[in-house]
């Protein structure tokens, strides 16, 4: 049976998994939260973002156990795995939310994580996306988010991302691990990573926020100096990505960093 | 006398063949129930069910079948998982599947015990004590969840008496134990 799909700015996804009606849940940015400080509001929505995020690694990898049923064992049992592990995630985020005043539904929220990954029919496509692409970004924003807490005197939360970090570098690691050797069984699956990485880029290129957007806390989506990520080289290392992978993001962050501040300064010119 | 060698490894692998099951209704249920904490309570059960299915599954290969190797159950019980599958509602699937399938299977499992022969199959009893354990675990994060958010609670509840029957009703999970062990 297909899944059950929605269309968001012409971009083909999977329909959203269920949530509580205390949830508003949204598809574009402009209709997020945009945190751009550590404000005690900003804090919470983080958190409360966060909390949600964890909740979509689980649902994808438990949907991934659900769909694929003849995968092999030993794969499965790593997926397992993480939707204990994102379970936990969650839960941590859920905890330290309330301990800041928070609740759940207190922001909107957006599943563009299980919306992207879910609409590919195959487990390479979801293991190159979810783990391999999504997660290892969140390698190298937490990385930087663990600074950004401790900075901000919350030590308790600085320690709970650490520990997060830690295990996400497994859901990665394992990805890579498989990818490569389901790769070395059939050489189609390198094609098929490559078309599924080509597809996200189009779905990624049409999701964005467009010039002029801005979100609902009134902040320029476009406009907006966006916080540099650098690469976690580190855990990237741990997470067995080749030398080369590695120096292609690093490039890549690099570029993004140079045309950033080519930006800025050509603003201030005018 | 306890159990043959065969008898052992099918009923192992019909073990493990429910506990996959198990870990595959959860999963399912993850993204399809609303209430949060229901979905951590699966997320988090999914690995509990999948070690179970693992270490059955490592131990049907030390009875002379395929390394994780499963059997069907009879066909009632399938009617039964199936069943358990369709239930909707965070409630319902938390009372179907804390208050009736997993002490129900722990039964089942307890059966095992008392009929098979301690020392000779060790190996089996130690991987059924762990996974009883487990079990009495989930049971507790399930109820201490309920306490916690009594809008989980289903209450009184005809539907759940009559699923705990359709379970009850199936007198053995192994299909054809003495042909096959013949």
């Amino acid at each position: 049976m297909a899944a059950t799909t929605i269309s968001v700015r012409g971009v083909e996804l999977r329909a959203d998994p269920a949530r509580e009606a205390c949830f508003k849940v949204v598809h574009l940015y402009t209709e997020l939260w945009r945190t751009v400080d550590m404000s005690a509001e900003s804090q919470r929505e983080k958190l409360h973002r966060e909390y949600n995020t964890e909740v979509q690694g689980m649902e994808i990898a438990a949907q991934s156990l659900a769909e694929f049923p003849d995968a092999p064992w030993e794969l499965r049992m790593e997926i397992a795995r993480q939707c204990w592990d994102e379970s936990r995630h969650a839960r941590l985020y859920a905890q330290r939310l309330k301990e800041k005043g928070g609740f759940k539904g207190e922001f909107p929220i957006a599943n563009h994580e299980w919306n992207t990954t879910c609409v590919f029919e195959t487990l390479v496509a979801r293991l190159a996306i979810q783990n391999r692409t999504f997660e290892s970004g969140s390698m190298d924003s937490m990385r930087k988010a663990i600074k950004v807490w401790n900075d901000a005197g919350d030590q308790c939360t600085a320690e709970i991302t650490d520990a997060i970090l830690a295990d996400e570098v497994q859901h990665v690691r394992y990805a890579n691990q498989w990818l490569n050797r389901l790769a070395r069984g059939d050489p189609k699956v390198v094609l098929q990573i490559a078309t599924t990485m080509a597809r996200l880029k189009q779905m990624s290129a049409a999701l964005r926020p467009q010039p002029g957007d801005m979100s609902i806390n009134g902040v320029d989506l476009v406009a907006a100096p966006h916080a540099s990520v650098r690469a976690n080289v580190d855990d990237r290392q741990h997470a067995e990505f080749s030398g080369a992978e590695i120096a292609t993001v690093v490039e890549r962050q690099q570029a993004e960093e140079t045309n950033q501040f080519v930006a800025t300064r050509l603003e201030q010119v005018r | 006398m306890g159990l043959t060698v065969k008898q052992r490894g099918q009923n192992v692998a019909t073990f493990r063949f429910i506990e996959v099951r198990l870990m595959e209704i959860l999963s399912a249920w993850v993204p399809s129930t609303p209430e949060m904490e229901a979905k951590l309570l699966f997320g988090a059960h999914i690995w509990d069910t999948a070690q179970a299915a693992d270490a059955l599954g490592k131990r049907t290969h030390e009875l002379r079948l395929r390394l994780q190797h499963s059997l069907t159950p009879a066909a009632g019980y399938l009617e039964v998982l199936d069943s358990l599958s369709a239930v909707d509602g965070a409630a319902q699937r938390i009372a179907a599947f804390y208050d009736v399938i997993v002490p129900a299977l722990a039964a089942r499992y307890r059966s095992y015990l008392a009929a098979t022969d301690g020392l000779m199959d060790a190996p089996t009893v130690r991987i059924i004590e762990r996974i009883l354990e487990t079990g009495a675990r989930m049971m507790r994060e399930a109820n201490e969840l309920r306490e916690e958010l009594p809008a989980l609670k289903l209450g009184n509840s005809d539907w759940l008496s009559q699923f705990a029957q359709g379970e009850r009703s199936v007198p053995e999970l192994v299909v054809e134990i003495e042909a096959a062990a013949a």
